[in-house]
C-alpha cells in the first residue's frame, strides 16, 4: 500500500506546503500593510505614546524590514506576532489552540457526513424506485440547497429553544472538554455536514445502482451469501471508489463552512477568530489565522490524497 | 411538370417532421419537467419582485422604527419587523436584487474568464494546456470562502468587490468544463472542415466551438448562480459582505440570530427565501441538463 515512492511523494508535498504557507502569509502580510493609514489609526494617539506603540510593533520600520522580521520570526520561532487590539497577547498559542478546536469539529462533521451520506445512499439504492428512495432523494436535494447557517438556526430554534426543557440548552460547544464536548458537537456537526452528506448520498446511490447490477454480485447471491454481507462487503466497497473522489472538495467545504458554523454556535475555533479579527481590524491576527488555515488546508489535502491509496489499491504515488 | 413539383412538395412536407432547432427542442423537453417548470415560475416571480423593488417597496427599506421592534408578522407588516423596527418584507425585496445581481453578475464574469481559458487550453493543448491546468489546480487548492473574505477585507466591501472576489475563487469549474468540451469538439469533422477552408483560430474557437458548447455552459452557469448567491450570503452573514443599510438575505439572517428566541421570523424569512431560491436554481439546472443533453445519464 505505502511504498518508498509514497514516502518521497509525501516529503515533496510537505516541502510544497511549507512554501505555500509562506507565500500565502506573505501575500496577506504585504496586502494588509499596503492599506492606507496604520493599524493604530483609530486610537487617536499622539506624541510619545503613539511612537512607543509603533516601535513596540516594529511599525516604525520600513516595510522590507518589517516583512523580513516577520518571516524570520515565523520560520525560526513559529512566532506570528502580537495582537494589535489586546496588547501583549501572543498570537501563536491562541491560533494553535483554536486550530485544535476547529479540527475536532471538522473531523466530527466529516465522519458524520460520510457516514450518514453512505447509509442514506445505500438505502436509497437498495430500495430503488420505492417511497424510501423518493423520500431520500428529495431530502438530499433540499439538504444540498439549504445554506448551513439556515440549518444551524433551525437546529438552535428546535433544540435550543423549543425543546429547551429536554436539552437543558446543553447543545453548544464548551472549551476544555476535549472528549466531553463530543455530545455537544452533534448539532454543529449536523449543520456543517448535512449539505455534504446530501451530495455523498446522491453519489453513493448512483454508484451503488451501477455496482449491484454487476456479475460478481449475482455470483455472491448465487453462493447463498446473506444480503447484508453482499451489500456491505461486496457492493459498497466498490461503490465507494467514485464517492471518494469528492473527498477533497468535501474536506475543503467543511473547513470553510466551519467559519460560519463556529460563529453561529460560538465555538472558539479558527473560523470564529478569523471573522472576529477581520471585524475588529486586528491585522496581526488576520495574518496569523490565515497562515494557520493555509497549513491546515495543505495538510488536509495531503491526507485526503493518501486516503485514496488506502481505499483504492490501484492508485499509487 | 408543375403538378409533379407540387406532389413532391406535399409528400416532402408529409414525410419530414417539422423542423426544430436545438432550443425549441430543449424548451419542449423542459416544459415536460414539472419541477423545473415550477422552479422557472418561482424565479420569474423573484425577478419581478426584484424589479418592482426598484420603484416600489411597502416601506422604505432603511426606515427605522416604522413598526414596534421585533413585531411579528401582521397585516401591515407581512413579514414583521426587525430589531430596529424596519419592515422585513421591504428589506427582503431589496435583498432579492442583491442576490440576483451577485448570482447573475458573477456567472457572466465567470463565463467571460473561464470560457476563453478553457478554449485556449483545450484547443492548443501542449505547454499552454499544462500551464493553464496547473493554474486551475492551484486555484482549486485554495479555501474559497477564506480567500474571498480576505479579498473583500483588503479591497473594501462593495457589491463590485464581492462579485470580483467570488469570480476569482470560483471561475475554475467553467474553465475546466470548457477545456473538456473543446478537447472533444476539436476532433469533430466540422472543425476539421473549418480548418481546411482556412478559418483562423479565433474564428474556429469563438465561431464554431463556443456555440456548440453553449448547452453545457448554460447548465454550468445555472448551477453557478445558486453557488454564488450562497457565497454572498455567507460573506454577508459573517459581516464582510454587503454593508448596511443595504440588506442582503445573509446579513438579515445574521442580524436575527441573536433574537432567535423571541422573534424567529427575522431569521426564518430570509432563510426560507434563500433556500427556495437555491432550490429553484438547482431544479432548473437539473431540468436544463436533461433538456439540453438528453443522452446524458442521470
Amino acid at each position: 500500500m505505502f511504498t518508498r515512492g509514497t514516502l518521497i511523494y509525501v516529503s515533496q508535498r510537505l516541502v510544497l506546503i511549507v512554501f505555500t504557507v509562506l507565500a500565502v502569509s506573505s501575500i496577506v502580510f504585504l496586502g494588509i500593510h499596503r492599506l492606507p493609514g496604520d493599524a493604530l489609526f483609530s486610537e487617536h494617539l499622539h506624541g510619545d505614546a503613539y511612537q512607543n506603540l509603533l516601535h513596540h510593533y516594529g511599525l516604525d520600520q520600513p516595510l522590507q524590514t518589517q516583512y523580513w522580521n516577520y518571516v524570520v520570526g515565523v520560520v525560526t520561532r513559529g512566532d506570528l506576532g502580537e495582537s494589535l487590539v489586546n496588547r501583549g497577547l501572543k498570537i501563536t498559542p491562541i491560533v494553535t489552540r483554536e486550530l485544535g478546536v476547529s479540527v475536532t469539529v471538522g473531523l466530527f462533521a466529516l465522519v458524520f457526513t460520510v457516514g450518514l451520506g453512505m447509509v442514506l445512499g445505500v438505502f436509497a439504492a437498495v430500495r430503488q424506485n420505492t417511497w424510501v428512495d423518493y423520500l431520500l432523494t428529495t431530502t438530499s436535494v433540499i439538504g444540498y440547497s439549504m445554506p448551513n447557517f439556515v440549518i444551524a438556526s433551525l437546529l438552535i430554534l428546535v433544540f435550543g429553544i423549543w425543546l429547551q426543557n429536554v436539552t437543558q440548552g446543553a447543545f453548544f460547544y464548551q472549551l476544555g472538554t476535549w472528549t466531553g464536548g463530543i455530545d455537544q458537537l452533534w448539532l454543529p456537526a449536523f449543520a456543517l455536514g448535512f449539505p455534504y452528506a446530501s451530495i455523498v448520498a446522491r453519489l453513493t446511490r448512483a454508484s451503488m445502482l451501477e455496482v449491484i447490477r454487476q456479475d460478481y454480485i449475482r455470483t455472491a447471491r448465487a453462493k447463498g451469501l446473506r444480503e447484508t454481507v453482499i451489500m456491505v462487503r461486496h457492493a459498497l466497497r466498490n461503490a465507494l471508489i467514485p464517492v471518494i473522489t469528492i473527498l477533497g472538495p468535501l474536506v475543503m467545504g467543511i473547513i470553510t463552512g466551519g467559519v460560519v458554523i463556529e460563529n453561529i454556535f460560538g465555538i472558539p475555533g479558527l473560523g470564529k477568530e478569523f471573522a472576529q479579527s477581520i471585524l475588529n481590524r486586528d491585522y496581526a491576527i488576520v495574518i496569523g489565522v490565515f497562515t494557520m488555515y493555509a497549513a491546515l488546508v495543505g495538510l488536509a489535502n495531503l491526507i485526503v490524497d493518501l486516503t485514496y491509496v488506502v481505499i483504492d489499491p490501484r492508485i499509487r504515488y | 411538370m408543375a403538378t409533379a413539383t407540387t406532389t413532391a412538395q406535399v409528400s416532402e412536407a408529409e414525410i419530414l417532421p417539422e423542423q426544430q432547432t436545438l432550443w425549441s427542442d430543449a424548451w419542449r423537453r423542459l416544459k415536460r419537467n414539472r419541477l423545473a417548470l415550477v422552479a422557472t415560475i418561482y424565479l420569474v416571480f423573484l425577478i419581478v419582485v426584484a424589479l418592482v423593488a426598484l420603484v416600489y417597496t411597502p416601506y422604505r427599506m432603511s426606515a427605522v422604527g416604522i413598526a414596534p421592534t421585533y413585531a411579528p408578522p401582521s397585516a401591515a407588516h407581512w413579514f414583521g419587523a426587525d430589531s430596529i423596527g424596519r419592515d422585513v418584507l421591504s428589506r427582503l425585496m431589496v435583498g432579492a436584487q442583491v442576490s440576483l445581481i451577485v448570482g447573475v453578475g458573477t456567472q457572466l464574469l465567470v463565463i467571460a474568464v473561464g470560457v476563453p481559458i478553457g478554449l485556449l487550453a483545450g484547443y492548443y493543448r501542449g505547454w499552454l494546456d499544462s500551464v493553464l491546468t496547473f493554474i486551475i489546480n492551484v486555484f482549486y487548492g485554495i479555501p474559497d470562502l477564506l480567500v474571498a473574505m480576505i479579498m473583500v477585507f483588503l479591497l473594501g466591501p462593495s457589491l463590485t468587490n464581492i462579485i470580483v472576489a467570488i469570480v476569482v475563487t470560483r471561475w475554475m469549474d467553467m474553465a475546466r468544463l470548457m477545456r473538456g468540451q473543446t478537447m472533444s469538439l476539436r476532433e469533430r469533422e466540422f472543425i476539421e472542415a473549418a480548418r481546411a477552408s482556412g478559418a483562423k483560430p479565433a474564428r474556429i474557437l469563438f465561431g464554431h466551438i463556443f456555440p456548440n458548447a453553449l448547452g453545457p455552459i448554460i447548465v454550468q452557469a445555472t448551477f453557478g448562480v445558486p453557488a454564488a448567491i450562497l457565497f454572498e450570503a455567507f460573506l454577508s452573514f459573517l459581516g464582510v459582505g454587503v454593508q448596511p443599510p443595504t440588506p442582503s438575505w445573509g446579513s438579515m439572517a445574521s442580524d436575527g440570530i441573536s433574537a432567535l428566541e423571541y422573534a424567529p421570523h427575522i431569521v426564518l424569512v430570509p432563510s426560507i427565501a434563500l433556500s427556495l431560491t437555491l432550490l429553484a436554481f438547482n431544479f432548473l439546472g437539473d431540468g436544463l441538463r436533461d433538456a439540453l443533453d438528453p443522452r446524458q445519464k442521470r
